[in-house]
């Protein structure tokens, strides 16, 4: 197999459900290593649901995950030592500092003390986070706090990082900083699956998928997108309501 | 490849433990509150009992009517601690008397008192309330400490007293609260840990759950065993801090022994904490709720381990299905076996099944919690 064939993330027609509410019916989708896909959708469309449990953190009711060829839910955790998540909601520790929450989850995945030292300091300049590090977690701003995790999912170097709306609460200026960074990590040679509700940034993905209710309605290059549906590709949002609308307009 | 398992495992835990003592840090309070709730509720329940059976009214039979017994009967008055509230000629009278009144005592000082102080041989009669036996157990300790101090001065017959009589404080002096201590000790000291223990842990796990760090958690290679031990391990030592501070305590206000073997009291004392610990655990897995958790604790640890454990009624006195009830509540075993070391001396030939019954609940309250702490969100 090919490096661009690597598949280092694949859901494969997977159902997931909590009650009466089927939050995934049946998506399958694949990351190539390397790769920034895109995971597009409004609220509730099940994006936060795909991620946990490519992260292992839920079981897919049908179907099944792999991530680098593993079962992420495994109890042996082989996944879990190459996957970052940076996850929807704030979970670092408020009352922490900066650097505690970095000394913490280094600790868990057992980094070395010098290991550690480059890797914080790597992290540090490169979230801006170096004038801060006394600072508790709770007192950090929106984009602050959402490097500070993704400092803190980076520090063992993960093959593959998962971002759950990353940018939410964000402010313009710190989202494209935030993009700029996560473009920095693909050039290392890092595998990005990132969701977001917000469709301008989809364009900024090599692959979007499209989750709607719990299905993927559509899956390729923004560009290629854009213009099978006949809408300029800067104006994404467009794209995303004539899919809908088309479907939509299908069902009925 | 084992050892650097093992190395890596307990660094996990020691990182759970280290973050869980930074919160700690952060958020003092619990630990105050943890920590000064002993003292605090040793005064109240130590202290207490004396300072609420002030005024007793007693009904005095002086049927002797010469100096030394009226000197006696000023004795009890003199301390407060007791009042003269009828005088009667007989002791059948002064009982008929007492049944009408809020009389707790018939003291008797029968024909003759005076001459029986003389040779060294005098008895009083002291007719005590049984219904109330915390009481009654007072009085009986107060009207013996009078007795013992006015004995001397008694015997000195004629020689004039000071005018006015010199006030006894025979409370703080003789301490008669003391021996209630004896007993509310090893219960006192089974409630604060039960309720720190179970509340503190559940507390802190269901925060996990509550604020999503949980799940971060879950996404990095810690394992539920290293999660479960990093957590509970600074509780622990709170916990056995706590039965240090209570025992010390306990030996040094009250005077409470230490008769029996001290391992087996600490053997104990752990099994206890584990068990309360794992209580907690399994309230924050299932609730996953800080407010929810924080009910239940203290629901399922503070009325059971105060009512079921011994430590405020007697196991022996509760009606036969709550007493079956308390078969299953582990500080009525903690509280056994505090009070057989302390009072008794035993070791452990004679305590060896309530640290038994002990162990069984630990592990069968952690087993139960594991199976239902899965590494998932679901
Ligand atoms: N633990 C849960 N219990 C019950 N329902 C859930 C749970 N998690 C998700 N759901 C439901 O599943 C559906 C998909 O939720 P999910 O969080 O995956 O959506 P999302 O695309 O991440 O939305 P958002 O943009 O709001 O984060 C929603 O209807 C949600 O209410
Ligand atoms: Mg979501």
């Amino acid at each position: 197999m090919s490096a661009a064939e690597t598949r280092d993330l694949e859901l494969r027609d997977v159902r997931r459900s909590f009650g009466a509410t089927q939050a995934l019916r049946g998506v399958s989708l694949a990351v190539r290593q390397g790769e920034v896909y895109g995971l597009v959708g409004p609220d509730g469309a099940g994006k936060t649901t795909a991620m946990r449990i490519l992260s292992g953190l839920l079981r897919p009711h049908e179907g099944s995950a792999t991530v680098l060829g593993v079962d992420p839910a495994h109890p042996r955790g082989e996944a879990r030592e190459r996957l970052g998540l940076v996850p929807q909601r704030n979970t670092l520790y408020g009352d922490l500092s900066v650097d505690e929450n970095l000394h913490f989850f280094a600790s868990l995945f057992g980094l070395s003390r010098p290991d550690f030292e480059a890797r914080r300091e790597r992290l540090l300049h490169i979230t801006r986070l170096g004038r801060f590090t006394e600072r508790r977690a709770d007192a950090l701003s929106g984009g602050m706090y959402k490097k500070l995790a993704l400092a803190c999912a980076l520090l063992h170097r993960p093959r593959v990082l998962l971002l759950d709306e990353p940018t939410n609460g964000v402010d313009p200026v710190s989202r494209r900083e935030l993009w700029e960074l996560l473009y920095g990590l693909v050039h290392e040679g890092m595998t990005l699956l990132v969701s977001t509700p917000y469709m301008d940034e989809a364009a900024r993905c090599h692959r979007v998928g499209l989750l709607y209710e719990g299905q993927l309605i559509a899956e390729g290059e923004p560009r290629a997108l854009a213009r099978a549906h006949g809408v300029s590709p800067s104006d994404f949002e467009s794209v995303f309501l004539a899919i809908i609308a088309r479907r939509d307009g299908r069902a009925a | 490849m084992v050892a650097s398992t093992f190395g890596r495992s307990g660094g996990r835990i020691l990182a759970i433990a280290g973050k869980e003592v930074l919160h700690i840090r952060r958020d003092p309070r619990t630990l105050y509150l943890a920590l000064a709730m002993p003292v605090v509720m040793l005064v109240l329940f130590g202290f207490g009992i004396s300072f609420d059976v002030d005024h007793l009214e007693l009904a005095v039979v002086d049927q002797d009517g010469t100096w030394a017994s009226r000197e006696l009967v000023r004795q009890f008055t003199a301390s407060k601690e007791f009042v003269v509230s009828t005088e009667s000629p007989s002791p059948e009278q002064a009982l008929r008397d007492a049944r009408r009144g809020h009389v707790v005592a018939v003291l008797v000082l029968p024909k003759g008192f005076a001459r029986a102080v003389s040779s060294g041989g005098a008895q009083v009669q002291l007719l005590v309330d049984g219904a109330d036996g915390n009481t009654a157990t007072q009085v009986l300790a107060k009207a013996q400490a009078l007795i013992q101090v006015a004995s001397p001065r008694l015997a000195g017959e004629g020689a004039p007293l000071p005018a006015p009589p010199v006030e006894v404080r025979i409370r703080t002096l003789f301490n008669p609260g003391g021996r209630s201590a004896l007993f509310v000790v090893p219960g006192l000291a089974a409630y604060l840990l039960a309720i720190v223990a179970v509340l503190m842990t559940a507390l802190t796990v269901a925060r996990e759950w509550e604020r999503g760090s949980m799940e971060q958690l879950f996404a990095t290679p810690v394992g539920r065993m290293e999660i479960v031990v990093g957590k509970l391990l600074p509780y622990l030592c709170i916990g056995l801090a706590q039965v240090l501070l209570v025992l010390t305590a306990g030996a040094w206000v009250f005077s409470v022994p230490i008769r029996g073997s001290l391992p087996v009291l600490g053997l104990g004392a752990l099994l206890f904490l584990i068990g309360m610990l794992g209580q907690g655990l399994l309230i924050s897995v299932v609730t996953r709720n800080q407010v929810v958790a924080t009910q239940v604790a203290t629901l399922t640890s503070m009325l059971p381990s105060m009512l079921l454990s011994g430590f405020i009624f007697p196991i022996s006195n509760l009606p036969a299905p709550l007493r079956l009830l308390s078969t299953l509540i582990p500080a009525r075993y903690f509280v056994s076996v505090l009070r057989g070391v302390l009072l008794r001396g035993n070791g452990l030939e004679v305590l060896w099944p309530q640290l038994g019954a002990l162990a069984l609940f630990a592990l069968l309250i952690l087993a139960a919690a594991m199976a239902r702490f899965q590494r998932r969100l679901d």
